[in-house]
């Protein structure tokens, strides 16, 4: 079940740190969303309710050049990365990724945009709310790396003037799907 | 003492204060960061965040132990490499000795306090190891070869000018002094770096010991790069991260960045257990379990909630010392409040000794504390520690054992110096002037001369008008206001008998300890506290009133506290400290008297200056303002009205007169700023620093107590009757 006032609260704060959030119904329309956004390569690591979307058919009809293998030596040169999300935290409009497998965590950490497919029914309250599902990532495999995810990349060094983009991604579009995936174990 | 090292301490702050520019960024910073803070805790509970925070870090420190073995388990079931290293050469050889085993050239850190701790980059580049900071603060302050000015944000001292200059030297062009610009040369430069490098360091801001995890709780993205793209990732932890459970780390991580920089939260927050996938392999993860003086940290009583710290830097933020010289004077390696004691545990008492005497005690740290630290307390204490180690002084030990402890004498010597003074003050209230080397003590603030006729004295020849009172009450007078403002103990008198309260002064009391305390005299402090307990409670009074916070505070706190010991004196301490009251709550609370005073005063624009002591010592800030309001005043509030004035007793007077003159320059330009006529303030000290302040600048501001207030709209009445 989604619940509308968590959603909305997840939505304002994670659009007051800089990430853009919109509502999307279909894979076709998330193509649609990453294509206009986009002119390079995107990567795009296994997870699983990508796959159950046919996601990378659906990007690339839509014209994006998309790599899934190789991303040490791609993303470099690449322009944006997609994945998904295993949950939210709506107080501070956090993203949860489950990063373990290195793909997830170079197309999160290298391309300048970086877009995160979320199920609005996967938020919770707030990070105290998240440790149950983080404690269970925990339990289910023995060793984790585990994001939590608030925003684009962000410093204050110079003069103390909040800046974007320094190490990790300058963009951060998250795309809310229903119907993706209700299990918080899973991205 | 050492006076070389003295001296060369003093150097360093007039070349701080020589820097106004710094001063304006760290003023500018304060403020934005107590905005910014009160949104983020908007909805929530500071005080109750911070009790369970504190809670969970004494346990853990009651547990320490257990809790640690847990913690290694858990990461070595998980792949990781546990190394626990006593002493910084400790974990420095570990760390050197791995790269060179890795036959490494290149590491990329990522910001770690712990390692600036342990000097672990020199430690790399002897063992041939570039060793190449990431975080953009870090990596201006290494091109700059200088070391981090807070905790948080290491490069806040300098401008984008220099580090056009510095970012030019490593590309070779000129760089233009534009931040976004100069942001995108820094992804540009040390992009590259994270590929080629062999080893990753990180810090960790908790380590979990039901996970056998670590957290890192960061904004750049550095981190996540530098723990992902090299084969080895090393992390240094000091001991002091371990939490028991991911609900002890989400409240850490929930409240961390809130006081740090006023985020909800920071960009990442990252969860790493064990050896995760790294390219084809697996990764090598080690963690460095750092001691280096924490354990003898946990073992003093009076210093061991230090350990409690979670590295916010919220305690120089706030700090007037911190923005008035910034964080290469006052710090070593930690900065603020909370580096002074872990310079002390870290680095040697040595290096702490000139820091420990560099902060005011005006509390504002322990104000916006997250783990509930009463720093200032721990300050005061290594004060005591240097008192002993390398003595006091020989002037003040005189003053102190000599002088003070004898009462009568004490006060002998105060009114034979109002003798000696009349030359200079030519028979005024106020010395404008001093000759030769006094000089500089009235350059920037007039100060007052010592009364005729003490307040003791005065008290014998005033009639009290009160036939039947409702309560009899003892003065505790506190120097300031038994010898420099007697018209002040004149006053309360008007106040009480209009309120039908009789009042007396023990002849026998003395000095609360304060000053010596703050110089690091214990013994002379417990002396004190055992006179003025035995004087104040002698005549059974209903209740004891002050006029001065800090004598407040040492009734109601530290007598107790110096006293709890000694079966013969704790009771009637702990007596005397729930008898307690400053006059103007009083007033309010005690007497219910404010409509006494309603519409009695002659309408002026009053602003209201708290004193440190009073808010944040004993808790009181709203009974004075009401006081004010009702009697007829427009309150205006100035800005920064909590912040401190800059007297701190002999701080302005003799230890750091320089650091004093600049706050109290603050001070008095908030009041100007704030359009009142007058400044009312429940202190005499604060009255002695803000008046002399005032005069010198010639602004034409009055500065009272709200007790004088008070009693002259009693007067008023009277002239209008």
């Amino acid at each position: 079940m989604v619940n509308q006032l968590l959603v909305d609260l997840f939505s304002e704060k994670a659009i007051a740190v800089g990430a853009e959030v919109v509502s999307l119904s279909s894979v076709s329309e998330v193509a649609e969303f990453v294509a206009a956004k986009i002119d390079g390569t995107l990567l795009l690591p296994d997870f699983p309710s990508g796959s159950r979307l046919k996601l990378k058919t659906a990007l690339e009809d839509a014209g994006i050049n998309v790599v899934s293998d190789k991303f040490r030596e791609v993303a470099e040169q690449s322009e944006g990365g997609l994945t998904g999300a295993n949950f939210a935290i709506a107080d501070t409009g956090s993203l949860v990724l489950e990063s373990t497998a290195e793909d997830i965590r170079l197309a999160t950490t290298l391309p300048p945009k970086q877009f995160a497919l979320l199920d609005p029914e996967k938020i919770v309250a707030d990070g105290l709310e998240a440790v149950p599902p983080l404690r269970q990532l925990h339990e289910r495999d023995a060793r984790n790396y585990i994001a939590y995810i608030t925003g684009p990349s962000r410093t204050a060094d110079i003069e103390r003037v909040l800046t974007i983009g320094v190490h990790g991604p300058k963009e951060l579009f998250i795309l809310l799907i229903p119907g993706l995936s209700s299990d918080f174990l899973e991205m | 003492m050492n006076k070389q090292r003295s001296k060369d301490y003093r150097k360093q702050i007039d070349s701080a204060l020589a820097t106004p520019k710094l001063q304006d960024a760290l003023h500018k910073f304060g403020d934005a960061f107590l905005v910014s803070r009160e949104k983020a805790f908007a909805g929530l509970d500071f005080e109750t965040l911070r009790g369970n925070i504190g809670e969970m870090k004494t346990g853990v420190r009651e547990q320490h132990d257990e809790l640690l073995e847990q913690f290694i388990n858990n990461a070595e079931a998980a792949g990781a490499i546990v190394y626990r290293a006593k002493d910084a050469d400790d974990a420095n050889r570990y760390i050197a000795e791995l790269a060179k085993q890795k036959k490494a050239t290149l590491a990329v850190k990522s910001k770690s306090m712990v390692s600036e701790e342990i000097h672990l980059n020199k430690a790399l580049e002897k063992a041939g190891t570039k060793a190449l900071e990431t975080d953009l603060g870090e990596w201006i302050v290494q091109l700059a070869g200088q070391r981090p000015s807070h905790m948080v944000m290491p490069a806040i001292h300098m401008f984008k000018e220099e580090v056009a200059e510095l970012f030019g030297k490593e590309t070779g062009q000129k760089e233009p002094a534009e931040i976004e610009h100069l942001v995108e040369v820094a992804r540009q430069q040390l992009r590259q770096s994270y590929f080629e490098a062999e080893i990753g360091i990180t810090g960790a801001n908790v380590a979990i010991a039901e996970t056998g995890g670590i957290a890192l709780v960061t904004n750049e993205g550095n981190a996540r790069l530098a723990s992902t793209l090299p084969k080895v990732h090393v992390a240094l932890i000091g001991i002091e991260k371990l939490v028991p459970t991911l609900e002890d780390a989400a409240r850490v991580i929930q409240i961390l960045p809130k006081n740090a920089t006023g985020q909800l939260l920071t960009s990442y927050v990252t969860w790493i257990r064990g050896a995760v996938p790294s390219a084809d392999e697996e990764k090598e993860l080690h963690f460095v379990l750092l001691d280096n003086g924490r354990s003898s940290l946990a073992e003093s009583p009076q210093c061991q909630d230090a350990l409690n710290c979670i590295r916010c830097g919220a305690c120089a933020n706030v700090c007037p010392v911190y923005q008035t010289v910034g964080g290469h004077v006052f710090g070593h390696i930690y900065i603020g409040a909370i580096g002074i004691i872990l310079t002390a545990f870290y680095h040697g008492l040595d290096n702490a000794a000139e820091l420990v005497k560099a902060c005011i005690g005006c509390r504002s740290c322990v104000s916006v504390c997250p783990a509930n630290i009463d720093l200032e307390e721990i300050i005061l204490h290594l004060r005591e520690t240097v008192g002993d180690e390398e003595g006091i002084g020989a002037g003040k030990a005189l003053v102190f054992r000599k002088v003070m402890q004898n009462r009568k004498l004490f006060h002998t010597m105060i009114k034979a110096a109002s003798m000696l003074q009349k030359p200079i003050t030519r028979g005024e209230r106020t010395i404008r002037h001093l000759p030769l080397f006094f000089s500089p003590l009235t350059e920037w603030r007039t100060l007052p001369a010592v009364a005729d006729t003490a307040l003791r004295d005065a008290f014998t020849t005033k009639p009290q008008k009160v036939e039947k009172p409702r309560y009899r009450v003892a003065l505790f007078g506190g120097c300031a206001n038994d010898f420099l403002y007697p018209e002040l103990g004149l006053d309360l008198i008007e106040v009480m008998n209009a309120l039908d309260v009789e009042v007396f002064y023990p002849q026998e009391q003395n000095c609360c300890g304060i000053p010596a305390i703050y110089s690091g005299d214990k013994e002379t402090a417990v002396e004190l506290a055992k006179q003025n307990v035995d004087a104040m409670l002698a005549g059974n009074p209903d209740y004891v009133l002050t006029t001065c916070p800090t004598c407040a505070m040492a009734l109601k706190h530290n007598f107790v506290e110096h006293l709890k010991d000694n079966p013969a004196w704790a009771e009637r301490a702990e007596k005397l400290s729930s008898i307690t009251v400053d006059a103007a709550s009083f007033v309010l609370n005690q007497l219910d008297g404010a409509g006494m005073f309603a519409d009695l005063a002659e309408k002026e624009k009053v602003t209201y200056h708290d004193s440190c002591h009073l808010k944040r010592g004993v808790g009181v800030w709203q009974e004075p303002r009401q006081l004010i309001e009702k009697s007829g005043h427009e309150l205006v509030e100035m800005d920064h009205a909590d912040r401190c004035c800059g007297f701190g007793g002999s701080y302005s007077l003799t230890s750091h007169p320089d650091i004093s003159k600049k706050i109290l320059q603050d001070k008095v330009r908030d009041i100007e700023l704030s359009g009142a006529t007058c400044v009312a303030m429940d202190c005499p000290g604060c009255m002695m620093q803000i008046r002399g302040g005032l005069e010198k600048a010639e602004v034409p501001v009055r500065a009272q107590h709200t007790i004088e207030l008070l009693a002259s709209a009693l007067r008023n009445k009277e002239t209008q009757e």
